[in-house]
């Protein structure tokens, strides 16, 4: 019955915002995001609740299936630089996988899907939101520094080299966000994990620890993921005889 | 007669400019030919927008040409390894472009990439850099220190050949004059081909070397 109400509140919700956005010209778009993201998550829970009861290799089948989606969607933000695809994909995965293995080997979750899925999805759209903000900023720096990039390169020097400055500031400025939301953790706000915890009814020093872990491996699988993404695909930038691409965007 | 060092034949190249959205090649160089001997100098005068900058990136491979051959001792640049091609054939930008950190640290990466052991304060002496300024941060220099620091900087690498995209363009009449003097001299002690562009007439004559003029992608020698 709750849950009836409180996707009739959403709907009367997105109905109100996109109605108030015509003025701003987003009317629309409000509406069909709102509708999607219902759909989507409607889908979702419908999908986790098959999975509840499948064996454990289609969970890491889905999970797989959003490494591809976020892969891509880092992709696009590169500008769509050949090998950047496979990169993002790779980057995506491995950082997440990593991050995600102790807290099944060690036993802080049981191995099933109910835990399975939700921990994967944070941690892939976390490195998912890191990548692309790393590389569309490193795009950005090796465009706007070409006088730089291109001395570098004029001295005999690598496109590794060339571009190293352009690199750390792309990882620098995706991490500033997360470096943020650690700071001001408990202070700003209370995180999407222990929020739910509190609301299931989890007592409140469990649901802090356990936030606390994800939390620490979100922001360590970001700054593998990114820094992973980013030297990879440092060669897409430039041709095979090392000089900087003429037709970045 | 010293043997040929620097050999372009038949270069061309086209660049593609968006125009309204629609990309609209226009021919940069066309068959364009020059012949530079060892230790020679030649000066390339052009109107801005001709092509002279297009054309010293062409020889050290920044950007490649759409036909033609360039030769350096006799190989086709397409035969060296390009990072080898880059430390034999140094170049010096219109807008001289410092690395972050110190003076030394900047006289310092050719060093690095290449294992050479120079002598840091013989290339400032050289190069007419103060020695107080080697520990000094490169960006806070003014255009024409700055100027003087990239040319240590390529000398680091113990080129073969100099190109110089209007070094002196950029600068007061006062830095200019010590950039051109510190060039010529350079020159005579090191025996370095250089390929320079500059849009002063005097300038090129003051060099004493081959004038040549770029017009509609061609190379003129310039006999005024
Ligand atoms: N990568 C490029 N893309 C588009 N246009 C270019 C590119 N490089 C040079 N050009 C154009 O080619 C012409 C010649 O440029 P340049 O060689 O810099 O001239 P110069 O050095 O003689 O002033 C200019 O009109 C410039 O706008
Ligand atoms: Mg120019």
């Amino acid at each position: 019955m709750n849950e009836l109400i409180a996707l009739a509140l959403t709907v009367i919700l997105v109905m109100l915002a996109a109605a108030y956005a015509r003025r701003f010209g987003i009317g629309k778009e409000i509406s069909l995001s709102g509708t999607r993201s219902i759909v989507q998550i409607l889908i979702l829970a419908s999908i986790i609740l098959v999975l509840f009861k499948l064996p454990l290799y289609w969970s890491l089948i889905v999970l797989l299936t959003m490494v591809a989606i976020a892969g891509h969607t880092t992709y696009t933000r590169s500008g769509k630089l050949d090998k950047v695809f496979p990169a993002a994909i790779f980057s995506i995965a491995s950082a997440s996988l990593l991050m995600l293995v102790p807290f099944f080997l060690f036993g802080i979750f049981p191995l099933e899907p109910q835990y399975l899925i939700p921990t994967g999805s944070i941690l892939i759209g976390n490195t998912m939101n890191v990548s692309s903000l790393a590389i569309d900023r490193y795009r950005g720096e090796i465009k706007n520094r070409r006088n730089e990039v291109e001395a570098y390169l004029a001295l005999g020097a690598g496109p590794k080299v060339a571009a190293s400055a352009c690199l750390k500031q792309g990882i620098l400025s995706a991490l500033i966000p997360s470096i943020d939301n650690m700071k001001n953790l408990g202070l700003v706000w209370i995180p999407g994990v222990m929020t739910g915890m509190l609301l299931a009814g989890a007592s409140p020093f469990t649901a802090a620890s356990i936030q606390i872990a994800i939390f620490t491996s979100i922001f360590a699988a970001d700054l593998m993921a990114s820094n992973l993404l980013l030297h990879y695909s440092t060669s897409s930038f430039f041709t095979g005889a090392a000089q900087l691409r003429e037709d970045l965007e | 007669m010293n043997p040929v060092h620097l050999e372009l034949k038949n270069v061309s190249r086209a660049v593609f400019r968006r125009v309204n959205k629609t990309r609209v090649k226009t021919q940069i160089l066309s068959s364009l030919d020059l012949i530079v001997q060892r230790g020679e100098l030649v000066t390339i005068m052009g109107p801005s927008g001709s092509g002279k900058t297009t054309l010293l990136r062409l020889i050290n491979r920044l950007a490649e040409a759409d036909s033609g051959s360039i030769m350096l001792n006799g190989k086709d640049i397409k035969e060296y390894d390009p990072f080898e091609l880059r430390r034999k054939v140094g170049m010096v930008f219109q807008i001289p472009v410092v690395f972050r950190g110190s003076v030394n640290e900047n006289l310092a990466v050719g060093m690095k990439l290449w294992g050479y052991e120079n002598d840091i304060y013989a290339l400032a002496r050289d190069c007419v850099i103060p020695l107080e300024l080697l520990n000094a941060d490169a960006e806070q220099l003014s255009v024409g220190e700055k100027q003087r620091v990239c040319i240590a900087r390529a000398l680091a690498n113990q080129p073969e050949v100099l190109l110089l995209d209007e070094p002196t363009s950029a600068l007061d009449a006062a830095s200019a004059e010590k950039i051109e003097t510190l060039l010529l001299n350079l020159r005579k002690e090191k025996g370095l081909t250089m390929v320079w562009i500059t849009h002063d007439r005097e300038q090129a004559k003051r060099t004493g070397g081959k004038r040549y003029f770029l017009r509609n992608g061609r190379l003129e020698e310039d006999h005024e």
